[in-house]
């Protein structure tokens, strides 16, 4: 598959479902057979909480992962401890998480592991950039979510994968869609660097920024009310930066503004928009334009035609449908393993 | 009694022990259970440890090593729960074992460096023990894993496990991995055993590695603050306590960011009650805060803010500010103050040595039961012969104790309406001894400099008598 040259040109990948058996497990776990089997030493992770595999909620399992022997992996230590392969312990994490103690350890033979690695951003991205530094890794891989619950973010990878399955949807159109959207969302363009240097360690509350780059700083905590933007847009010019989470209302009110047309809003990445697709497009289609600081390379959507309840999806169908909305290959995961 | 208790006593100490540069709550607990020492060899010792650890930080030759060993703090993992395992001798997991392996290899970094340094207070036990018993391939890295060697069993279930394939025949993989388990636990019960005999050198290497960092924190923080050693005063010789242009960092760090700097003030104190009086914003407050601060100090062995100090030692400081009010016990301030003194006058009364230092004692209640409380206060300690310092605005109570006096405003040419902290600039804050027993008359004026209503102020002057 062309993509796997990617990821080790790139050197980090997260594989991002839209939602719950969507295929990344199977997704991710083809990525590290190929890598394997290009004899790539590779390091692996999950975001913290995962928004999917609740399994502090609802009491599911989180899927296991396989791992190849030689892989270093993070985890938490109460699922390590419990393994059933040989694995050595490499390092003990300086931080806990609400899960406990972090360990990252080396498998010494091929296994299989619940991973929970760090739980925010800023450690995930610590993770990526460490791992080369400390340990013979080729490519760090991130088991990631794109999930209003989930604290952190894919974008910390250089490139991504996107898991797309029938578990989400069985209509076709809505999961066409919905890869649409994630497409266009990761697409966004990105800040230019003097901007992002300025903003990237700003994480709470609200920015203005003024025709010269400066940033001021309105007051306001939050983007969530209506009434709260339109302060910002007051007391600011038509450049604002919301670090946190991009809301239909958010969208909205900015669209509805006097000068809509030359809104330009700045985010941290993809990850923090939570705005449903018509809402977003509608601000976009107003002339609004969305600026992101930290971006992903979106290298490959993987669709999973079949549904944990036993639907099927025509494959062939689902893939061509897919790939007219995206400009990015397309591979059915089943027919990948096979 | 220790730092945690102070810390909620005496004020300016929380800032002190938030400003020193510790690496996480291992320390800082550390820190907290510190002993108020009242032995002078014993921090006379502390001192020179002390002084030892400013001269490495601020050699520059030592640079390399000093900071490698600074670094080495942060990496430290606390691992206390897991000591108190070994202790109890139960059995540790895989992780566990590995913190002690990692552990053992930071004491030797730790103990090198020490070396390197020429920091030598700190006497790391040798670890080689337990790192051999983790290290049984004879490898020398760090990681750890439950290793074939400690066991013929494991190794030749773990083959066989190896050789099964767990779709094709699941029962027997099962099975095969349910002894590998047995068999690690048997292992790791025997590794623990074994490092539970060593738990002695463990424990005291991880408070050993806390009192460390202490040290280079105390004298980091000595150097940032330009602090000095304090001369204790032995037993046998008069005590006398005697500060020399001291300076409360808290409120010099203040000052500094609105581009204003603190008047370093001197002040001596004998076994007796001395009076403290001056205008309103002369700083009287700040004067004992920063005594008790540095007494506090002094006997937790860190250096003090001052240009010099010669500091008795004592069994107790109090600072009693007297806003303690506690609507919740149902006591107001004057309540709350006086049972305060209560206690402290009961110590007193037992021959308990101590510095009390107190702002104005009984001045939330009507001035002539108020003069007469703080008459009575000052015979008491008087009689007790207790090292005290007592702000008041009482005037003329007749008392012929030992009175100093803030010089204080000096800005009666100053017109208009200042800023609370331009005061600084018209203040003089240097204590003198004064022989009359008035009070400066003031506090109109320095309203009127505040922007008080100027109309409110001559209302205020015609019931001046």
């Amino acid at each position: 598959m062309p993509f796997t040259d990617q990821i080790i040109r790139y050197g980090s990948l997260s594989v991002v479902g839209l939602g719950k058996n969507t295929g990344k497990t199977e997704c991710l776990r083809y990525v590290m057979e190929r890598l394997n089997q290009m004899q790539k030493v590779t390091a692996v992770t999950s975001v913290g909480i995962d928004g999917e595999g609740v399994d502090r909620v609802t009491a599911t399992p989180k899927p296991e992962i396989f791992l190849e022997k030689g892989m270093y992996f993070t985890t938490v230590a109460s699922y390590y401890t419990s393994k059933r392969f040989r694995a050595e312990i490499c390092e003990v994490l300086p931080y806990t998480t609400v899960l406990g103690k972090m360990v990252t350890a080396r498998a010494l033979e091929k296994g299989k592991m619940i991973l929970a690695g760090p739980s925010d951003t800023s450690l995930l991205q610590n993770w990526v950039r460490e791992m080369p530094q400390k340990y013979p890794v080729d490519v760090c891989l991130v088991d990631g979510a794109i999930s209003r619950l989930s604290p952190a973010s894919p974008a910390v990878t250089e490139s991504m994968i996107l898991a797309v399955g029938a578990a989400y949807s069985l209509n076709m159109k809505t999961l066409a869609e919905r890869t649409r959207f994630i497409f266009d969302t990761v697409h966004l363009p990105v800040a230019g660097g003097s901007l992002r240097k300025k903003l990237e360690n700003i994480t709470r509350g609200i920015r203005g920024i003024t025709a010269k780059g400066e940033i001021t700083d309105p007051g306001v905590e939050s983007a969530l009310l209506p009434a709260q933007v339109r302060e910002v847009l007051e007391k600011c010019e038509n450049r604002i930066y919301v670090p946190g989470a991009v809301s239909n209302a958010l969208l909205k009110t900015l669209a509805g503004g006097k000068e809509a047309g030359k809104t330009e809003l700045y985010i941290r990445d993809f990850s923090r928009i939570f705005a449903e697709p018509r809402v977003f497009y509608s601000f976009l289609r107003e002339g609004g334009r969305i600026f992101q600081l930290f971006s992903t390379r979106l290298l490959a959507v993987c669709v999973n035609p079949v549904s944990p309840q036993g639907y099927n999806l025509n494959s062939v169908e689902l893939v061509d449908r897919i790939q007219r909305e995206v400009d990015i290959p397309v591979y059915d995961i089943k027919k990948m393993e096979g | 009694m220790n730092f945690a208790r102070f810390v909620e006593r005496i004020e300016g100490l929380k800032y002190i022990s938030d400003k020193m540069e510790l690496t996480g709550s291992r320390v800082r607990r550390y820190l907290m259970q510190m002993p108020f020492s009242t032995d002078r060899d014993v921090l006379e010792k502390h001192f020179d440890i002390l002084q030892k650890a400013c001269g490495i930080l601020s050699d520059h030759n030592a640079g390399s090593a000093v900071m490698q060993l600074l670094h080495l703090f942060s990496r430290v993992h606390d691992i206390q729960g897991t000591l108190e395992a070994l202790k109890e001798k139960q059995t540790l997991d895989e992780v566990e074992l590995f913190e002690i392996k990692y552990f053992s290899v930071l004491c030797a970094d730790a103990a090198k460096l020490c070396e390197q340094t020429g920091f030598t207070y700190e006497n790391l036990h040798s670890l080689q023990e337990a790192f051999i018993l983790l290290d049984p391939d004879n490898t020398g890295t760090v990681s750890f894993s439950i290793y074939d060697s400690y066991s013929k069993q494991l190794a030749k279930t773990r083959q066989q496990a190896a050789a099964t394939d767990l779709a094709t025949d699941p029962g027997l993989w099962d099975q095969l991995h349910d002894t590998i388990q047995r068999e690690e636990l048997v292992v790791r019960e025997k590794l623990s055993l074994k490092l539970s005999v060593l738990y002695p050198s463990l424990q005291e290497n991880f408070d050993s590695l806390a009192r460390l960092e202490i040290w280079f924190a105390k004298a980091s923080l000595a150097l940032s603050y330009s602090m000095v050693r304090p001369a204790t005063v032995p037993e046998d010789q008069p005590c006398v306590l005697s500060v020399e242009g001291m300076v409360n960092p808290a409120i010099a760090d203040n000052l500094q960011k609105a581009g204003e700097t603190f008047q370093p003030v001197s002040v001596t104190l004998n076994r007796e009650p001395c009076l403290l009086t001056g205008a309103n914003m002369s700083g009287k407050t700040v004067v004992l805060k920063t005594l008790a601060l540095i007494q506090a100090l002094t006997q937790f062995s860190f250096f003090v803010p001052a240009q010099k100090a010669s500091i008795p030692l004592v069994k107790d400081v109090f600072l009693v500010i007297g806003d303690k009010q506690d609507q919740y016990r149902g006591l107001s301030s004057f309540a709350a103050e006086m049972l305060d003194l209560d206690r402290i006058m009961a110590k007193m009364a037992k021959g308990t040595k101590m510095l009390v230092l107190a702002d104005e004692p009984a001045r939330t209640t009507n001035p002539a039961e108020g003069a007469a409380i703080l008459c009575a206060l000052i015979e008491f300690f008087e009689k007790n012969k207790v090292m005290s310092l007592i702000s008041t605005h009482y005037g003329d109570l007749g008392l012929s104790c030992r009175k100093l006096r803030v010089v204080g405003f000096q800005g009666t040419r100053v017109e208009g309406r200042l800023d609370p902290l331009m005061m600084n600039r018209y203040m003089n804050y240097d204590l003198v001894e004064d022989k009359g027993g008035s009070v400066p008359l003031e506090a109109l004026n320095i309203a009127r400099l505040l922007g008080v209503d100027g109309s409110f102020i001559d209302m205020a002057k015609k019931y001046l008598k």
